[in-house]
């Protein structure tokens, strides 16, 4: 058996599988490189060094375990916050989301405008004779006809023409027409700014059909400025992602890109009370809401661990269906909880004989939030607590009966300490995992009832994590950046108030 | 009153009562399930037809490739789940039973970064898989492949965490004794760890599966095309439509797709209780 | 020395098998990827599948997401290499993506130009550009339970009568409830056929800047018709949709507005179709409804890919065009936009009295005015506020239309800016 883990075979067995990943990983290096996404192939390749060193170097034996786990957990969670850390110190959100060369981009292709008339022609695309890309325009209404290229501009006899059953020119001397097939796959005709007159050019605008524009904008990447052509008006980078006019700052052109502003997502936080308010009513109540629902499901859980607790008839079966709940799909259970407590049609008031509107009033909604979660997380805790009950040296609770407790009295002096002290870590675990538990508000609530008509933005239901998903991404305007600073903030909540509990429960010690 | 009665009725009557809770949904489910209107059963308790049409639909229909959704869920959350708990396992007794430096720092960068809102972090992972789309297809956004390297990552730091507790649940002392016979690590982890653990990490691997089962904020970004889909994402369209709802044909599917899950889940019950609790009872 | 040697060999085969494989192109360059919904996109799939030289030289590939919320979630996050040249929506997106620099602009000729209305252009405008083409128009109509309700109501308040009337005997649930387009789009006509509009328009399509709703009128119709003396809901008008359908089936509800998408559901459920708009308070006004049009966009991704034009062409060949139009909505089944294509023989009868009931009493969905957050809420959560305010929690009707007429003054002033 051991020799499988020694000797040339184990060695072999190695070589070829580490060849294996050594080889894709340095192909995928290669095409991450060509089609230029340098960081990703840097990662690649550092990736392919530290396993090849790892594991035919003695250079670290923990590595040896530890190796894929980290890259893994690199490329796809530290990554990815760091991404969203450094989001959080620009300004990123609707109008401002793409990179500042694609913006400029976007703001010269938006930046021109038709003549007076909104002419536009039908034309053949192809070659002209000196085999320049051009076109061959036909002025139907005023039967003009001519080849256009960058630079030039030549009128053609309507006797040299050759028309098809709409009057449009088709064929011409010396012009050559493209086919179908190019147009379709070398885009670099409809790049081209074909000649008209007076600083006005023709562009295609789809096959067959061109239209006139001038140029109204234009970049100066000296002065990192834009200008419009026609009126002299300058705008300037406002540092906030946006060419804004100097005299009226209001006035700007779109679209924006994601620019650099610092702490300002952070500043908001505290100084702007339209995001403040919000913030700190949904910051109480997400602590209300993961404390409530793990104190209920742990009472529950428990109570029913404690009820079961013994040999009794139909054990098996109780146990069987308590556990449901945890095994079904959450999303189709929420969905389901969310139909149910339907104000009109809905089952709990028709089995309650009642008319509440569940979430459309506060307290009600948050009842029912709590509730489904109670049904969602009792079966957890009840596993869990019988399993500990077991757990509890059998001994201890005997003594304890000698010495004359009452049962009520060793569950209050001994199981329940001793409970406690072995499921702190799970209590905080499930009360971090309730802090951050989106699933439920968003498919149950929606965050909601939100009393709009008083301006409230955020929900009676909302937690600190769907709140920010309505800023991040809910919304028709979404602001990313502010959505980050947020996360970084939940986060380092969670954290500290997770810490502050595992010290308490003194599971830290063990992490020596 | 006898002994029996006061000592085993509260038991009953609790027991029942949570059971009826646990119950009610799940009754409405199957009641809905049998409902041809399409809408959700919620109205009355008593079915007022039955009718296996949603049931038939999911099978016969040519627009629904229920099966083939199936099959991808199951092919996913495989490989999710196996490799994760291969990847996973090894890091766990590292964590566990190695001494080497940065540890502890380790530990808690693993549980720290656990707590970040992982929603968040998701447009940033949709960007890096695209630009992995622009060179390796197969792999990037779109593809069932970059899925599972999403979902692999995305479950690397809580399936470490929970490996460790299980792994801290195993005695010492065999490892120990290994070492004095002079195995080293990586044959301690190999001849005796790993023939241990496999009942722990074996419902980590169902704990995992299911996880990926059930997810589709990110599958339905990922999975577009129709018979590519997961389960999840393919039920989840019966009722985000803008259109239109169809909550008996979303019933019927999830049923169907949730009883494997729930009959693993019953026979390996007392598994999966012992695995839950060995993370947190030591010894 | 056997390591070494080993290694050496390894590290030969890696350079092997790295140099057998090779990579693969992400898009054929003369292929326009088009991204649709869950109901529109695999129409255009079958579309496609019986004629797809639309544009000559080019292939189309449509990509249809799960839903309409994941079309919008993949649509924010993508940001280029597999971002699509096309895409299939609402208008309701238009000012936002526009600003953000995920469209890009398209221009007609006057002929495309001729066979739409300068309304449903207006929706799929930002800042003086255009950034797509009308496809279909989205609409409701109020149907009314033939098996109740003897004759066409005249007015709110004959709904009102004969829901008041009937309650008991008949075992109504509601009189009037909202089974198709939810409580904000769909249930504008709720709203208008009592007073209350988001904005208001001129008779010649342009807005209205100067004119907004009277709180006060609203109100008052609102406490006469759907309140009873103690200020509680008569229950004819709910405050949710949840089961609207249901219940109009079963004939618990007499009256209900319904989408156009789904009037054949209402068919073939064996109901005479009686689509007509909500009447309003005095007979012979109608509520107003949105009258939206769906339209086909132009990404600013089609130029990254090389396909601009192709992709133009195919929105004004297939997208916008006569041909294109009925090809497509023979397997959608909603009213087409352009003005040939709806008098075409192959537009079915229930699509017709659904255009013919948006002609009466449509307005323009206008997302500038609606969209925006500037007057503390956006409509589409203002309006459903409204109802559970007064309806559910009982709260006085003019003060809450008095709110109601603020928020929508502010943001129609707001997006004026974006128009």
């Amino acid at each position: 058996m051991s020799s499988i883990f020694r000797g040339n075979f184990a060695l072999f067995l190695k070589i070829a599988i580490l060849a294996g990943i050594t080889a894709i990983l340095s192909l995928l290096a290669q095409s991450a490189f060509a089609s230029s996404q340098i960081a990703i192939g840097t990662y690649l390749v550092i990736a392919v060094v530290v396993l090849n060193f790892t594991y035919f170097t003695k250079v670290s034996i923990p590595l040896k375990f530890f190796a894929p786990g980290i890259l893994f957990f690199i490329a796809f969670v530290i990554a990815p916050i760091i991404f969203t850390v450094i989001m959080s110190t620009y300004n990123y959100q609707t109008g401002n989301y793409i990179s500042k060369d694609a913006a400029i981009e976007q703001v010269l292709i938006r930046g021109v405008e038709p003549d007076a008339s909104q002419t536009t022609f039908d034309l053949v695309s192809g070659r002209s004779a000196d085999g320049s890309y051009a076109v061959l325009v036909s002025d139907i209404a005023n039967q003009k006809f001519f080849i256009s290229t960058e630079n030039e501009l030549t009128y053609v006899e309507t006797g040299q023409l050759t028309f098809n059953e709409y009057g449009v020119a088709i064929t011409a001397p010396g012009f050559s027409v493209t086919s179908v097939d190019e147009l379709a796959t070398n885009d670099a005709y409809s790049k081209i700014r074909y000649k008209y007159s007076d600083g006005y050019y023709i562009i295609i605008e789809a096959q067959g059909v061109g239209a006139v524009f001038r140029q109204s904008i234009a970049y100066d990447a000296k002065t990192d400025t834009m200008k419009n052509i026609q009126t002299g008006q300058i705008y300037v980078d406002n540092k906030r992602g946006n060419f804004a006019l100097e005299d009226s700052p209001e006035t700007m052109l779109t679209p924006g890109w994601r620019a650099p502003i610092w702490f300002e997502n952070y500043t908001k936080l505290v100084t702007d009370s339209r995001v403040r308010t919000p913030l700190i009513k949904v910051f109480i109540w997400t602590i209300i809401f993961a404390t409530l629902t793990v104190l209920s499901t742990f009472a529950f859980g428990l109570l029913l661990a404690l009820a079961l607790n013994r040999k009794m008839r139909g054990r098996r079966i109780y146990r069987s269906i308590l556990i449901l709940p945890y095994a079904m799909p959450s999303i189709m259970s929420i969905l389901i909880w969310a139909g149910m407590f339907d104000s009109e049609f809905g089952a709990i008031n028709n089995l309650l004989h009642t008319h509440i509107a569940w979430f459309s009033s506060a307290t009600f909604a948050r009842a029912a939030v709590l509730l489904v979660n109670l049904w969602l997380g009792f079966p957890y805790f009840y596993l869990i607590c019988s399993g500990s009950l077991q757990a509890i040296p059998s001994e201890l609770l005997e003594a304890a009966a000698i010495d004359g407790a009452n049962p009520r009295q060793v569950f209050r002096r001994i199981t329940l300490p001793l409970l406690l002290q072995i499921l702190s870590p799970l209590l905080i675990a499930s009360f971090a995992f309730n802090f951050n538990n989106f699933n439920l508000i968003y498919l149950l609530t929606g965050g909601g009832p939100r009393n709009t008509l008083d301006g409230e933005v955020a929900g009676a239901t909302d937690i600190l994590i769907s709140y920010t998903y309505q800023i991040a991404f809910g919304r028709n305007i979404l602001d990313f950046g502010l959505a980050s600073a947020i996360s970084v903030l939940i986060f380092f909540l969670v954290a500290s108030i997770s810490f502050y509990g595992l010290r308490k429960s003194k599971v830290m010690e063990t992490f020596g | 009153m006898n002994k029996w009665l006061r000592e085993n009725l509260w038991r009953h009557a609790f027991a029942v009562f949570m059971c009826i809770f646990a119950l009610f949904p799940l009754y409405l489910i199957v009641l809905s399930s049998f409902n041809p209107g399409g809408s959700l059963q919620l109205t009355s308790f008593v079915p007022r037809v039955l009718s296996m049409e949603n049931y038939k639909m999911l099978f016969s229909s040519p627009k629904i490739p229920f099966l083939s959704w199936v099959k991808n869920s199951l092919i996913i959350s495989s490989a999710v789940a196996l490799s994760s708990v291969v990847i996973g396992a090894a890091s766990a007794f590292a964590f566990s039973r190695l001494k080497f430096k940065g540890k502890k720092f380790g530990i808690q960068l693993l549980l720290l970064v656990q707590m970040f809102p992982a929603i968040l972090a998701l447009s940033a992972v949709y960007v890096i898989m695209e630009r992995v789309y622009s060179f390796a297809p197969s792999i990037g956004l779109g593809s069932q492949g970059g899925l599972i390297l999403v979902y692999l990552g995305g479950s690397m730091g809580v399936n470490i965490w929970l490996l460790k507790g299980f792994v801290d649940s195993i005695p010492a002392e065999l490892d120990e004794a290994a070492k004095i016979d002079g195995a080293s690590p990586v044959q301690t982890y190999w001849l005796i760890f790993i023939p241990l653990a496999t009942p722990v990490l074996a419902v980590v691997c169902l704990l995992s599966f299911i996880g990926t089962f059930n997810e589709f904020i990110v599958a339905r970004l990922f999975l577009v095309e129709m018979s590519g889909r997961t389960v999840a994402v393919g039920l989840q369209q019966f009722i985000g439509g803008q259109y239109a709802t169809n909550w008996g044909a979303f019933a019927a599917g999830s049923i169907l797709a949730s009883i494997p899950i729930v009959i693993i889940f019953l026979s390996l019950q007392r598994y999966i209780v012992n695995g839950l609790t060995a993370g947190s009872v030591k010894g | 020395m056997k390591n070494r040697l080993l290694k050496g060999l390894a590290l030969a085969a890696t350079m092997s098998f790295a140099a057998g494989l090779t990579i693969v192109p992400a898009q054929a360059a003369n292929e326009i990827l088009i991204w649709a919904d869950e109901t529109r996109g695999p129409n255009l799939v079958k579309t496609f599948a019986k004629k797809s030289d639309w544009v000559p030289g080019s292939t189309i590939k449509v990509v249809s997401f799960s839903s309409y919320d994941a079309l919008k979630d993949a649509l924010d996050k993508a940001s280029g290499t597999t971002g699509p040249d096309i895409f299939v929506a609402g208008n309701d997106w238009v000012p936002a993506l526009a600003k953000s620099g995920k469209l890009a602009p398209v221009v007609l000729t006057a002929a495309q130009k001729s066979g739409f209305t300068p309304s449903q252009f207006f929706d799929l405008s930002y800042g003086g550009k255009l950034y797509g083409v009308p496809v279909d128009v989205n609409n409701v109509g109020m149907v009314y339970n033939t098996k109740l309700v003897k004759s066409a109501p005249k007015s709110y308040g004959d709904m009102v009568k004969f829901y008041l009337a009937n309650k008991t005997k008949m075992g109504l649930k509601a009189g009037l409830c909202i089974a198709g387009g939810g409580m904000s789009w769909g249930g504008l006509s709720g709203f208008s056929a009592l007073g209350a509009e988001p904005y208001q328009m001129n008779a010649d399509g342009s807005v209205n800047y100067d004119k907004s709703f009277d709180p006060t009128a609203f109100a008052k119709n609102v406490s006469t018709l759907l309140l009873d003396k103690k200020g509680k809901s008569n229950g004819f008008y709910p405050a949710t949709d949840t089961g609207c359908q249901d219940n109009y089936l079963a004939g618990k509800v007499p009256f209900a507005i319904i989408g156009n998408w789904h009037w054949r559901t209402f068919a073939e459920a064996g109901f005479d179709m009686n689509i007509q708009p909500v009447p309003g308070v005095k007979p012979g006004t109608y509520g107003k409804m949105f009258g939206s049009v769906s339209g086909a966009f132009l990404t600013s991704y089609a130029e990254a890919h090389g396909v601009a034009v192709p992709a133009k062409s195919l929105l004004t060949s297939f997208f916008a065009s006569t041909k294109g139009q009925v090809a497509y909505q023979a397997e959608e089944g909603r009213p087409p936009a352009e003005s040939g294509a709806q008098k075409s023989q192959l537009v079915l009868g229930g699509q017709k009295a659904m255009g013919a009931a948006a002609s009466l009493s449509s307005i323009p969905q206008i997302g500038a005015f609606l969209n925006t957050n500037a007057g503390g809420a956006n409509y589409w959560d203002s309006a459903p506020a409204y109802w559970t305010a007064v309806l559910v929690d009982g709260k006085n009707p003019l003060v809450e239309a008095k709110k109601l007429a603020a928020i929508w003054k502010a943001n129609v002033a707001a997006g004026k800016a974006d128009l």
